[in-house]
This record gives structure tokens, C-alpha cells and sequence, in this order.
């Protein structure tokens, strides 16, 4: 209770000063939440895409039908398989003619000139075992051409990792900065309160009898700081789910980190105890040791 | 009993503060501190309170050595003096009650005990209805008043004073040495700096000069 009231008096003496501390721990959660919301969500989509990522083989004109079964045979043995599926040219016709315009322009040609294919989806997703699953296909006889979509998804892929190696910097900088701001703030408080310290000493305080309101001080800047973050990232994700909304039309609120159940709680605490710790380690990082 | 023993104090470009001291003082005694400005009063009361540390020699309280406390055992130690000083050392932004209740408040003493005893020491002190004030709003003879409450809530054995009359009026300082006396007959030591002339021959107590640092009337 007294250690409350002190750090309510020196929000009183230091007011400006105490904001800075806790707007700052409001930038370093605000960026590392927005760091983790941008980062699950990318690991979000990122398995989706790489889930469309097949490698499609277009197989001869006339070839065997036991050829094509051995072939599907031997792509399925290889361990980075995960699945095979086996086009035959009707139902690539099928597939091809579910738009009108299109079916009118196959039936026109007389004879259905679309070939049989086979597409591959692997385990695990790289663009080496894409490329090797690519150049083994080719190399089947049975194989007129191997198409696939994986530089593009490898530039994307690039694009988002520089993107959060970025987010992820700033992080830490903003981590470092606000650990060094709430202990200069505190080291001021000390400072200005030197005549207090002194006076308190004398009368036989002991050192965390000083110390202890100016740890909570900065337990309380953090804390205010990691709710006031929190507030930042849900607004701002908020305003960018409506743009998203009214741009493409596509609700992402379904999405479940963007989910109140998610927000509110355990994002709510993370944004908390992050908050507090930066606080925390900021106070005990400060001098604090008042005069001798 | 405080027993100074070969104590020397030199400061920064060789300043000798005081030089070799050599003296002692009974339990329950009250002595006077006289010298004119300069003369090492208020280093032997910092060296008692541990302010400072002596450069030569020994200090003793009780044939306790008082030189050689680590942080934790001198804030402990201080609890056991009262301070009175002539610009009061009071926290500025604390009420009076809180101001008072200070050596209370660090020792960990129950908050009932806390207000029963600083509302004595305040009617006690003709401080009733300051209670809720800021020291800047008090005069001066009531701030030392406060401070002097401050410095006797918690009955500590000994006292130091350094030139507590020095701003108060003369009205007021008689008053102050009035409660001194009643400390002094109640056992408690008191170690009074002054170099007021008037109180230190009005009251016949034991003198010790000092000039330039040097014991020159024990």
C-alpha cells in the first residue's frame, strides 16, 4: 500500500516523464504483437499455399494404360510423396468444360486434345524437392512435359521472410530502447528524489525499503505500457480487417487470432506480461542505488 | 557510551577535517558540540550517524565499532538515533503526520500503533490541526517541531542535533532545548552542535570545543 502511494506521488512529480516510459513500452508491444499477428498469420497462409504447391506431369498421347499404373506406382514409392492423383483426358475434358465458352471451343476441334496427367503433391514443401520431383517426372518416358508453381511461391515466400526479419529487428530495438528508456526514467526519478533517499536513509531505511517502490514503478509503467500496446495492435487490426473486408470482400474475422476468444485472452496476457517484464527488467537495470 | 578513538578525518586536497579525536561520551549524557564554522562539529555527527567513515581511527557505541557496517546493519543502526537538524531535512511533499510517522512506517509498525503514537507526539508537540499540512506551509519553529517529533516517535537512546536553533527565532529555541532537557532526564544521550554562546551557558552541561579540527576543551 505505501509502496502504491509512492509511485502514485511519483506519477504526480514526474508525470511527463513516466508517459514516455510507459508510450514507449506501448511502441515495443504494439510492434511485437503486430510481429506475432503478422508472423501467425503468415505461417497461416504460408501452409496453405503450400498446399496448392502440385507438380502436374502431362503424360504422352497414346501411352499404355500399365504404363501409366506403373508410373503411379513408382511415384508413390518415393518417400516424398504424399499424394497421386491420376487425371485420364476425360476427366480432364470434364474438368476443362464445366465453363461453357471453353466447351464450345474443345468441341469444336472435333476430338478431345487435352492430355492424361498425373499431379504430385510432396510432404514436405522446399523448392529443391520440388525441382527434383520435377526433373525425376521428366525423366519418365511415359512424361510429355512438368509443370509447376513453386518460384513463384519461393519469391513470395522471400518477400514475407525479409518482411519478418524486419518486424523482428525492430522488435528487439524497440526492446532494447524501452529497457534502457524506464530505467533512465526511474535513474531521473532516483535523482530527483535524491533529498527524499537521503532523508529516508538517515532515519535507517534499508535499501529495498527505497528501492521496492521504484521496481514496482516500473512493473506498473510496463504493465500500462503492455495493455495500452494491446489496445494499439486491436485497433489496428480491427480498422485492417474492415479495409480488407470492404476492399476484397474477403472476412477474416473468422480467422482465429484475429478472434475475441484469442484477443482478448491470452494475446490480452501476453501483451500484459511482456509489458510487465520489459518494465521490470528496466527497473532493476536502472541505478536505483540512491546516495551514500 | 561513544568513545572516539585516534579518529582523523582528511577529505579530498588534503582538508583535515579533524584531527586526532579523542573523547567520550557517557550513557545518557548531554554535551555540547562548540566551535566556530569549520571546526569539525558537524563531521563528528556525520561520522556517528555514518555519513562518513573516518580516514584514521575508531568509533565505538556501546564497545560496538559503528566504521566497518555494511549497508543493511547501518540502516539498522540508525534507527537507534534521532536526528535533528538545523534545516530540518523534512520531505517536502509529505504531510506533517506522514513526516513524523516515518520511522514508524520503515520499521514495519503496525498502522494502529503508527497513528496513536504520532497523534501523541503531535498534541504532544502543539502541532494538533497541522496534521494534513506540507512542511512549506508550516514556520519554521513548527517544521523543527516536526522534526524533533520525527526524531523521538520511535524513543531512540541517542540524539543528534545539529545546530537545530540555528533558524528559529529565539522564542522557539528555548523551546526546543526545553524538550531536549526533558529527553536528556529520561536517559537519552544528546549530542548538541552549536555554536550559540547563550544556550551552551545557560544550561551548565559538559563543553567540547573544537577548533580547526582539534579537541581544544573536553
Amino acid at each position: 500500500m505505501r509502496w502504491l502511494k509512492e509511485v502514485f506521488l511519483n506519477f504526480k512529480r514526474s508525470g511527463f516523464m513516466s508517459m514516455i516510459s510507459i508510450g514507449t513500452i506501448t511502441i515495443t508491444i504494439a510492434t511485437l504483437g503486430g510481429y506475432f499477428i503478422f508472423n501467425e498469420s503468415i505461417a497461416y497462409f504460408e501452409t496453405k499455399v503450400e498446399n496448392k504447391v502440385e507438380i502436374t506431369a502431362f503424360l504422352n498421347e497414346g501411352g499404355e494404360a500399365l504404363s501409366t499404373e506403373t508410373l503411379i506406382n513408382e511415384i508413390k514409392l518415393m518417400p516424398e510423396t504424399a499424394e497421386v492423383l491420376y487425371f485420364s483426358k476425360d476427366a480432364a475434358y470434364a474438368e476443362f468444360t464445366k465453363d461453357e465458352e471453353s466447351k464450345q471451343v474443345i468441341d469444336s476441334l472435333g476430338e478431345n486434345p487435352l492430355p492424361a496427367s498425373i499431379v504430385v503433391k510432396l510432404k514436405t514443401y522446399t523448392q529443391k524437392g520440388v525441382e527434383d520431383m520435377a526433373k525425376n517426372l521428366r525423366a519418365k518416358p511415359q512424361v510429355e512435359e512438368v509443370q509447376y508453381g513453386a518460384k513463384e511461391v519461393e519469391n513470395l515466400i522471400n518477400i514475407i521472410n525479409v518482411i519478418k526479419i524486419i518486424t523482428f529487428v525492430t522488435g528487439l530495438i524497440f526492446i532494447i530502447a524501452s529497457v534502457l528508456v524506464v530505467s533512465n526514467v526511474i535513474n531521473l526519478t532516483v535523482y530527483a528524489r535524491r533529498q527524499d533517499i537521503y532523508i529516508m536513509q538517515l532515519v535507517g531505511a534499508t535499501r529495498s525499503f527505497i528501492r521496492m517502490p521504484f521496481i514496482l514503478e516500473g512493473v506498473i509503467h510496463g504493465f500500462l505500457g503492455g495493455l495500452a500496446g494491446w489496445g494499439v495492435v486491436y485497433l489496428i487490426t480491427n480498422i485492417m480487417l474492415t479495409q480488407i473486408k470492404k476492399e476484397t470482400g474477403i472476412d477474416l474475422s473468422g480467422f482465429y487470432i484475429v478472434g475475441a476468444n484469442y484477443f482478448v485472452t491470452k494475446f490480452l496476457l501476453a501483451a500484459l506480461g511482456a509489458g510487465t517484464a520489459l518494465g521490470f527488467i528496466g527497473s532493476i537495470f536502472s541505478q536505483g542505488n540512491p546516495p551514500k | 557510551m561513544i568513545k572516539f578513538n585516534r579518529v582523523f578525518k582528511v577529505y579530498e586536497k588534503n582538508i583535515k577535517a579533524l584531527d586526532d579525536i579523542n573523547i567520550e561520551i557517557a550513557k545518557g549524557e548531554f554535551v555540547f558540540l562548540a566551535g566556530p564554522s569549520g571546526a569539525g562539529k558537524s563531521t563528528i555527527l556525520k561520522l556517528l550517524y555514518r555519513e562518513e567513515i573516518p580516514t584514521m581511527g575508531t568509533i565505538f557505541i556501546d564497545n560496538k565499532e559503528i566504521t566497518h557496517l555494511n549497508e543493511h546493519k547501518m540502516a539498522l543502526y540508525r534507527r537507534s538515533m534521532g536526528f535533528v537538524f538545523q534545516d530540518f531535512k523534512l520531505l517536502f511533499d509529505r504531510t506533517v503526520f506522514e513526516n513524523i510517522a516515518l520511522p514508524l512506517v520503515i520499521t514495519g509498525i503496525s498502522e494502529a500503533y503508527t497513528k496513536r503514537r504520532v497523534a501523541e507526539m503531535i498534541e504532544k508537540k502543539g502541532l494538533k490541526g497541522k496534521e494534513k499540512l506540507n512542511p512549506w506551509q508550516l514556520s519554521c519553529g513548527e517544521k523543527q517541531r516536526v522534526a524533533i517529533a520525527r526524531a523521538v516517535i520511535t524513543s531512540p537512546p541517542v540524539i543528534l542535533a545539529d545546530e537545530p536553533t540555528g533558524n528559529l527565532d529565539e522564542e522557539s529555541a528555548w523551546e526546543l532545548m526545553k524538550w531536549f532537557l526533558e529527553l536528556s532526564g529520561k536517559g537519552t544521550t544528546i549530542i548538541f552542535a552549536t555554536h550559540n554562546r547563550n544556550i551552551m551557558e545557560k544550561y551548565g552541561k559538559r563543553i567540547i570545543r573544537l577548533k580547526e579540527g582539534k579537541v581544544v576543551e573536553v
